[in-house]
């Protein structure tokens, strides 16, 4: 988000999280946020640093709110990190014919993938609350990964291009 | 035909000599290790274990130009906050 935030769309943030501590060494928020509802800190954090106003919903995504929640939208931006939400933002996307982009890491921190809706498929976990990531020696691939899924969202912003992209050590491939 | 692209341990590569595309998962996964094993491409694991990615992910996808590319890959089921 803090990556498209200068192009010309509105956008919203969706996630029923709290930011913690330990989600300061890999996620965009700052110290002064933690203990507030993720979508909303980013929100406020937005609007603080760079006047730039998003929607925002603190709220998990289920069948039951999706429709709600993405009400207008032109693209679905899939950054979860549970293949329960995936699942529900794929098929609510593919259900209304919304435009979705999904992006995801792997565990160790050394691969990451943008796909496009109609080629994506939600990976699961290989076991429940598997650990994640989330360490700050992965900070800067998460960059990686997340400039490539907002290079993804310019493009189509921009001409509606769909580009998928895949991210490893050497760097980001268009494709894939 | 298909070109089959491998990705390990944070490296990508493709294979140099297209499969068969109806090639099994089982079997990519197999022609996977022995290609690793032998080196390809900055990807070389000698000792690699016959398993070792077995819970690697196997798309397959044409391309804009009707070139069919079976991808191995990590699974991704974390998120990508930015």
């Amino acid at each position: 988000m803090m990556l498209c935030r200068t192009l010309p769309a509105e956008f919203a943030v969706a996630d029923f999280d709290r930011v913690e501590a330990k989600n300061l060494l890999s996620q965009t928020y700052t110290r002064q946020s933690v203990g507030k509802n993720k979508a909303e800190a980013l929100r406020l954090q937005l609007r603080t640093f760079y006047e730039v106003d998003v929607a925002s919903y603190p709220v998990r995504l289920t069948d039951q709110n999706i429709a709600q929640v993405a009400a207008g939208a032109m693209l679905l931006v899939d950054c979860l990190d549970n293949a329960l939400g995936r699942h529900v933002v794929l098929a609510h996307a593919r259900a209304a014919g919304i435009a979705s982009v999904h992006a995801g890491l792997a565990a160790d921190g050394t691969f990451g993938l943008v796909r496009w809706g109609e080629r994506f498929t939600p990976d699961a976990e290989d076991e429940p609350g598997q650990a994640t990531c989330e360490g700050g020696e992965h900070l800067p691939f998460i960059g990686l990964v997340a400039a490539g899924v907002a290079g993804a969202v310019r493009d189509f912003v921009r001409d509606g291009t769909r580009r998928d992209a895949i991210i490893t050590l050497a760097g980001l491939t268009v494709g894939g | 035909m298909a070109i089959l692209n491998i990705t390990y341990q944070g490296r990508s590569a493709d294979a140099p000599t297209p499969l068969d595309d109806r090639t099994s998962d089982a079997d990519v996964r197999r022609i996977a290790v022995e290609l690793v094993r032998a080196g390809l491409a900055g990807l070389v694991a000698p000792g690699l274990s016959a398993t070792a990615f077995r819970h690697f992910v196997v798309d397959r996808f044409a391309d804009p130009d009707g070139v069919v590319r079976i991808y191995l890959r990590p699974k991704v089921p974390f998120g990508a906050d930015g």
